[in-house]
């Protein structure tokens, strides 16, 4: 067999080869990385329900945190916040549950938690505008599958027919037309998530919203734990804020708040 | 000489007529309207340039001379932004010599048409010993270069001279220390003049402290004359409002500097008052510090409608827009509330929420959109309700509870908006307010089953990160790739096509493939030393090198096809005629006839043969 492969063909197969192997193996170390992840994730996930279960909400609060950090979930997330909400800390337990939501929009225990806090302690729901209310339909890793989807189906609608010489149907300018209108339809819900990542709790009771971004300011207010904030700009621990329907402005710690969706994607940070 | 006359004439003429008709002249003739600016860049163009390259470091003590145990101000200033020095933690001091942080702040300072930051550190100093305590050179930083703080003494005499005690101090005081959450009192900063009569002006007036807040939109400034010392003194009176929001014990200091003569548009002075000109001398001035107690809002006797008035209200009638009314009618019922005495929260004072009712719908109170310092100077606060009779049988609007808490009793008291009678008469609800009312008890049914629900059994959705895909930098990247990949096919469609409109550009390629093979083949030959097949290959090559420009298929091409394709375009010697005849005959007789061919002499013409396989190769590019 082996004589009837040219010479000139041998090393481009074994490249071939090698290249394959070198793929599958950096699949097979994320995968296992990945597993690992997933595995210690749902080790401490466990651990956290029992702790729950056994009414110790400080290391269940604790549990589903370092779950939450290893592998962000949305039912993780929910749990942090019954757990929290168990032991007295409103602020961390609305963060949780939003960022619960925030993943997956359709947990209806999470809401049904969230409006239920927000009742109890009397916290308005974040001030949202119209394409950020769309942005919370679905989760927000689908806009873009969405959007990147019906984008390059559209593209390969319009241009594929001519390139590979098909005969042009009206089925294939029907999914054209369908995929940008999908495309342009999915813009403002990505707007509404880019703006919605500036979406800030205040995680500590009375929270001074201070004048200037310095520790003797004049206090303007105080917020109450919970309060949906929205970030302006950041000057080193301080970051200014605008909180309430009242479009309150002012400077808060960095640590007070906790944000929705923190710069490097893990909690607490 | 007349003729100069009359030349000088004509060029004046000449020069006004130009004059006149030039543009720059029309234009001077007819002033062109400004152009419109931003206003908020002109007042920023307008401001004085800050300078920041002048940094002067002073220090000093206010006053000098003291007696032991008196307090005495140390106050380091430095001509730069705050936020741009850095002090040390501490002062070496002897330690008979107590020095405590105190006020500090910035000020903008105008000289020579340029604002001058000035910072001033105050610290507390209080010597328990008489002699001369000196504060030695001490180094800073502002803006991150190396500056020395002058040394300084301060003298500390048992029986100094009068004027060498006189101090300026800021005085702070409260009509009452003690207070509940959320009750409002104001707060009084006051600078006595000297005695002889002059007085100054304060700026950038600061409470300091922890748990309050503090009204920007009451504040007063007045000076009037007020006892001091035993004898009625020119004073600048500086009065806000305080709220507290915390319980418990809340040290509150005042913080100034003096302005000297500058007068701000609210002052309102009463009497003489001499004030000081020249260019104002900017000092950091503090108060002592007024500790206020303040308590929690009692729980018990808490009445309905409670929404955080603290102080002393009162109710005025309410008002209808109109008593006769149609079922669906809606109608505005405006309530206002006005305050008893100083101390109450007016501005601040929230309507109460509305009752639920079977026979009126009451929408949400708006509350009173004037600004705080309108409320506070009208002296009521109005609130208004819009209200809208679902039956014909109500004769009065609900009454909608409200209460406030009184500091001075210590109790709530009611302040229920009462009844208003009004006629209703039989009318339709509209299909917008059917909706709505549907709407509110879906929504009311759904509020009152709200509890906290249980966990989650498993972890449920994930991801890696929170950030979403599309804020991560990989994801543009994993856009590359359809794009690349259509770009890609885009591009070998087009040459595709070209090709298609070319063919003999791909015949040329093929052609010059062939043609280099059977070349290879030749020199094998050659090396070979196999006459037939060398001129086997060479027929080949130069049939394959040929076919493309008839066109033809090469196997049909003779040597005479080679031979007139070669003399095409440039004269083709008589050797390479015969070149070709040569080889195509033995080709030729090695292929067709019987016996074998005698090629060894072609061997030696492999050099003419590789130029004229050349000539054929340039004729394919």
């Amino acid at each position: 067999m082996k004589c009837l492969v040219p010479v000139a063909q041998r090393p481009r197969r074994r490249q071939l080869k090698l290249g394959c192997g070198l793929g599958i193996g950096i699949l097979l170390v994320f995968w296992c990385s990945s597993s690992g992840y997933s595995a210690s994730s749902d080790t401490v996930f466990q651990a956290g329900l029992e702790s729950y279960r056994a009414g110790d909400y400080g290391p269940a609060a604790d549990a589903f945190r370092q779950s939450a950090e290893l592998q962000p979930a949305s039912g993780t997330l929910q749990n942090l916040g019954n757990s929290e909400w168990q032991r007295g800390a409103v602020g961390p337990a609305i963060l949780a549950w939003e960022q619960s939501l925030w993943l997956n929009p359709f947990n209806e225990n999470a809401r049904n938690n969230l409006r239920f806090a927000r009742k109890s302690a009397q916290i308005e729901a974040p001030d949202l505008a119209w394409y950020e209310v769309v942005s919370t339909w679905l989760p927000v890793n689908w806009w873009a599958g969405i959007a990147s989807l019906s984008l390059w189906v559209a593209v390969a609608m319009i241009t594929l027919p001519g390139i590979l010489r098909w005969r042009k149907t009206t089925w294939h300018q029907a999914v054209a037309a369908l995929g940008l209108m999908v495309f342009l339809l999915t813009l403002p819900a990505h707007w509404g998530v880019h703006t919605r990542m500036r979406t800030g709790i205040v995680v500590q009771k009375g929270t001074s919203l201070r004048l200037t971004p310095t520790e003797e300011a004049q206090v303007v207010t105080r917020l109450a734990a919970g309060e949906p904030v929205r970030r302006e700009s950041v000057r080193g621990k301080y970051v200014l804020i605008r909180a309430g329907s009242q479009a309150l402005y002012g400077w808060i710690e960095q640590s007070q708040l906790g944000w929705l969706c923190p710069r490097t994607g893990k909690l607490g940070n | 000489m007349n003729l100069k006359i009359w030349r000088l004439i004509l060029l004046w003429s000449l020069g006004l007529g130009t004059w006149i008709f030039s543009p720059a002249a029309s234009a001077q003739t007819q002033p062109a309207s400004p152009p419109a600016q931003d206003p908020l860049m002109n007042l920023m163009l307008s401001q004085p340039r800050v300078e920041l390259g002048l940094v002067t470091v002073m220090s000093s003590f206010d006053p000098p001379v003291v007696r032991p145990g008196e307090e005495t101000i140390y106050r380091v200033t430095v001509t730069a932004l705050e936020q741009s020095v850095e002090l040390p933690s501490e002062i070496d001091v002897l330690p008979s010599l107590e020095l405590r942080p105190g006020a500090h702040g910035q000020i903008l300072q105008l000289a020579e048409g340029k604002q001058i930051p000035l910072t001033t550190f105050n610290y507390r100093a209080r010597p328990s010993s008489s002699g001369e305590f000196i504060v030695a050179s001490f180094g800073v930083k502002v803006y991150g270069k190396p500056m020395t703080v002058p040394g300084v003494s301060l003298q500390v005499v048992d029986k100094p001279a009068d004027a060498a005690l006189a101090r300026q101090m800021l005085l702070l005081d409260f009509p009452s220390t003690n207070l509940f959450v959320g009750q409002s009192v104001r707060a009084r900063v006051r600078l006595p003049g000297s005695p002889a009569g002059s007085v100054q002006i304060l700026q950038q007036v600061q409470l300091t402290g922890q748990d309050f807040i503090v009204d920007q939109s009451s504040v007063r400034q007045s000076v009037p004359t007020l006892p001091f010392g035993g004898s009625n003194v020119v004073t600048f009176v500086y009065e806000t409002t305080l709220t507290p929001i915390a319980s418990g014990k809340i040290a509150v200091s005042a913080q100034a500097y003096t302005a000297g003569s500058y007068l701000t548009p609210q002052l309102v002075i009463t009497g003489t008052a001499p004030i000081p000109g020249g260019l104002p001398q900017y000092r950091l001035l503090e108060s002592d510090p007024v500790q206020l107690t303040v308590r929690p809002l009692p729980k018990e006797g808490e009445l309905p409608g409670f929404t955080g008035g603290i102080g002393n209200f009162t109710l005025d009638p309410p008002k209808l827009n109109t008593n006769a009314l149609r079922v669906g009618d809606p109608v505005r019922l405006t309530v206002a509330v006005r305050k008893n005495g100083e101390g109450a929260n007016l501005s601040r004072l929230a309507p109460p929420p509305s009752p639920a009712s079977q026979e009126w719908e009451v929408l949400t109170a708006v509350p009173d959109t004037a600004p705080p310092q309108v409320i506070e100077a009208q002296g009521f606060a109005a609130f208004h309700y819009t209200l809208v009779p679902l039956s014909e049988q109500v004769r009065a609007t609900p009454a909608i509870p409200f209460s406030f808490f009184d500091p001075t009793t210590g109790k709530y008291s009611d302040l229920t908006i009462p009844p208003v009678p009004v006629s209703v008469k039989a009318g339709a609800l509209g299909a917008d307010l059917r909706t709505l009312l549907q709407t509110n008890a879906a929504l009311s049914d759904a509020e009152e089953e709200l509890s906290l629900r249980g966990l989650a059994s498993n972890p449920g959705r994930s991801t890696s990160s929170l950030v979403p895909w599309q804020e991560q930098p990989w994801f543009p990247l994993v856009q590359l790739c359809p794009a690349t990949a259509f770009l890609g096919l885009w591009g070998w469609d087009r040459r595709r096509r070209y090709l298609e409109q070319h063919p003999h550009i791909l015949r040329n390629r093929r052609a010059r493939r062939a043609l280099r093979r059977e070349w290879r083949s030749a020199r094998e030959a050659a090396r070979a030393r196999d006459g037939v097949s060398f001129a086997t290959a060479a027929v080949n090559a130069m049939r394959v090198a040929s076919a493309p420009h008839y066109p033809a298929e090469p196997r049909a091409l003779v040597g005479a096809d080679v031979i007139q394709l070669l003399g095409n375009g440039s004269g083709l010697a008589n050797h390479d005629t015969e070149l070709v005849r040569r080889f195509f005959t033995v080709a030729d007789v090695s292929r067709f006839a019987a016996g074998p061919a005698d090629a060894s002499a072609l061997l030696n013409l492999q050099a003419e043969l590789d130029q004229l396989l050349k000539r054929l190769e340039a004729r394919l590019s």
